[in-house]
């Protein structure tokens, strides 16, 4: 409501001016104020299991309300918004989660390359990923899809992305899509409020606290490697993967966006993604570009490789490659 | 006739200015991220880098060949055998046990091959059976029977020591642990059997 377009309020202000009885801008700031907080607080504390929540709890959570985006963070914020994280979740689900915030290492551009040869569509990684990442149950969120293509397809639009049966079939061959951090991220250009970037080592990340969940960034990627919570994830806690990290796998709420991170919580301590550590058939590969001597820079160097929808400019880093 | 001056630029220096900045133009357009791997030449020290190493497991074995980054490791085999060594049974004591060969080896199917199949003793050797032996004759352990497979498969073994056949053992840093290839392939019938997905996938839209 806008006080200056209300008469009643303007005729008041002049009747009442004797008995400072006030009605203006300021006035209104200041009630529109005491209510937004009134609201807010009901809103903060109600999500939990009715009132019953500790004063630790709430504290908590107004101070997750209130923090900042995660770029503009000093390290000692970043410190103390993972341990109020790793400290909600005790209280609020009675897990004790290891969450991290470990910085990008120097000298580091991940690439991860996927063998369309090998691969048998038998979709453990997209298994193992769900598991890792503590993807949505109910909605059967998955990060990966593998569509099984006829030979002389190319785009996956043309492949079947939800086969059933017995694999692998005959004269198909089968190819795993998921996000392919971009160099030239389309979904980093479309977002209103920044809450995605591309880290110094190459992984397109969400702040999931910043995202509004507009859904811009859906809209503007050509590979589908975006999804979006449409209710509140639902994750069993002993299923809960508790090694965490604040862009990785946290748990995320409704109405935000995510994606693949290439196990930012695993790789950035020098591991595999979940998806490569699971393939059966060993048709992933990941590894540092800026490394000579890594399989990534060996299958670039000596296979025939492709990339998906080259010709948009969105420079993906990852390769498809045949034997 | 004397050629103007305008003519002498527009054809002469104009155009051959043109060409020469279009061609690094087009150049210059090249910085993607393939460019920049390709430049990137200076050694990555994984020890260095990464403030948690991950140390060399305890079952882990040099392999013969080495790849771009030197030496290289694998998973030993000898010590998750259950019944090894093999010459506890294959000796020359005459052995009592009812029905010795489907108890003791009832479970391997033999196919390999193709048209020329493999027999038991193209890869372990007869007269020593805690090895294996190559067509050459050379007695090989256990541990390194990658020597076996590439005899034929030495182009899967080529993209094996590289990296584009087979998987690293859990992590991309720190020293170059791979699987070995019996880890994937069952060596007596190596192609992966065909079966029923892990799980399925929803239609996106």
């Amino acid at each position: 409501m806008n006080p200056r377009n209300n008469k009643d309020c303007r005729k008041q202000q002049k009747d009442n001016q004797v008995e400072d009885n006030r009605c203006g801008r300021r006035e209104f700031l200041k009630k529109a104020a005491k209510v937004a907080a009134l609201g807010s607080a009901a809103m903060v504390t109600g999500g939990a299991a009715g009132w019953k929540v500790s004063g630790e709890e709430v504290r908590l959570r107004w101070e997750e309300y209130l923090k900042g985006y995660y770029r503009l963070m000093t390290q000692k914020e970043k410190d103390e918004t993972v341990r109020r994280l790793e400290r909600l979740a005790k209280l609020k689900r009675g897990v004790d989660i290891q969450m991290s915030n470990k910085e990008p290492v120097e000298g580091v551009l991940f690439g991860y390359a996927f063998n369309v040869t090998r691969c048998e569509g038998f979709m453990e990684c997209v298994d193992a990923c769900v598991k890792e990442n503590n993807l949505d149950r109910k909605s059967h969120t998955q990060y990966i899809r593998i569509f099984e293509m006829e030979h002389g397809q190319m785009l996956p639009e043309q492949g079947n992305g939800k086969y059933y049966h017995e694999v692998p079939v005959p004269n198909h061959y089968y190819m795993g899509v998921q996000c392919f951090h971009c160099e030239n991220a389309p979904c980093v250009k479309a977002c209103p409020t920044k809450a995605t970037w591309q880290e110094p080592d190459g992984i397109v990340v969400v702040d999931y606290d910043w995202c509004i969940g507009c859904r811009y960034c859906m809209a503007a990627c050509p590979y589908w490697g975006r999804r979006f919570n449409w209710n509140e994830p639902y994750v069993l806690n002993k299923e809960m993967t508790k090694k965490q990290h604040y862009l990785g796998n946290r748990m995320r709420s409704r109405g935000q966006m995510e994606k693949c991170t290439f196990c930012i919580q695993r790789s950035r301590e020098g591991k595999l993604p979940a998806c490569v550590d699971a393939c059966p058939t060993g048709a992933r590969v990941f590894g540092n570009l800026l490394d000579p001597k890594s399989e990534i820079r060996f299958v670039l160097k000596h296979k025939k490789v492709y990339r998906l929808k080259e010709d948009l400019g969105t420079d993906p880093k990852f390769w498809y490659f045949i034997d | 006739m004397k050629t103007p001056i305008h003519k002498i630029f527009f054809f002469g220096i104009l155009s051959t200015v043109m060409i020469v900045f279009s061609w690094q133009h087009s150049y210059a357009g090249q910085e993607g991220v393939q460019y920049k791997a390709k430049n990137a030449i200076a050694p990555f020290d994984d020890e260095k880098k990464m403030d948690s190493v991950p140390s060399l497991p305890d079952d882990s074995i040099m392999v013969t060949p080495k790849y771009q980054g030197g030496a290289f490791w694998t998973l030993t085999r000898k010590d998750k055998v259950e019944r090894f060594k093999c010459t506890q049974c294959h000796n020359p004591e005459k052995n009592n046990t009812e029905q010795t060969v489907p108890t003791a080896h009832g479970d391997i199917i033999l196919i390999h091959g193709g048209e020329e199949p493999l027999s038991c003793f193209t890869c372990h050797k007869e007269d020593e059976r805690d090895f294996l032996v190559t067509e050459k004759g050379l007695k090989v352990d256990l541990d390194h029977s990658y020597q076996l497979c590439t005899q034929c498969h030495f182009r899967q073994a080529k993209d094996w020591v590289g990296g584009a056949h087979g998987k690293r053992v859990s992590y991309w840093a720190g020293k170059r642990v791979v699987k070995n290839c019996t880890a994937c392939h069952n060596p007596h019938s190596p192609r992966f059997k065909k079966r029923w997905p892990k799980t399925y996938s929803l239609p996106l839209k």
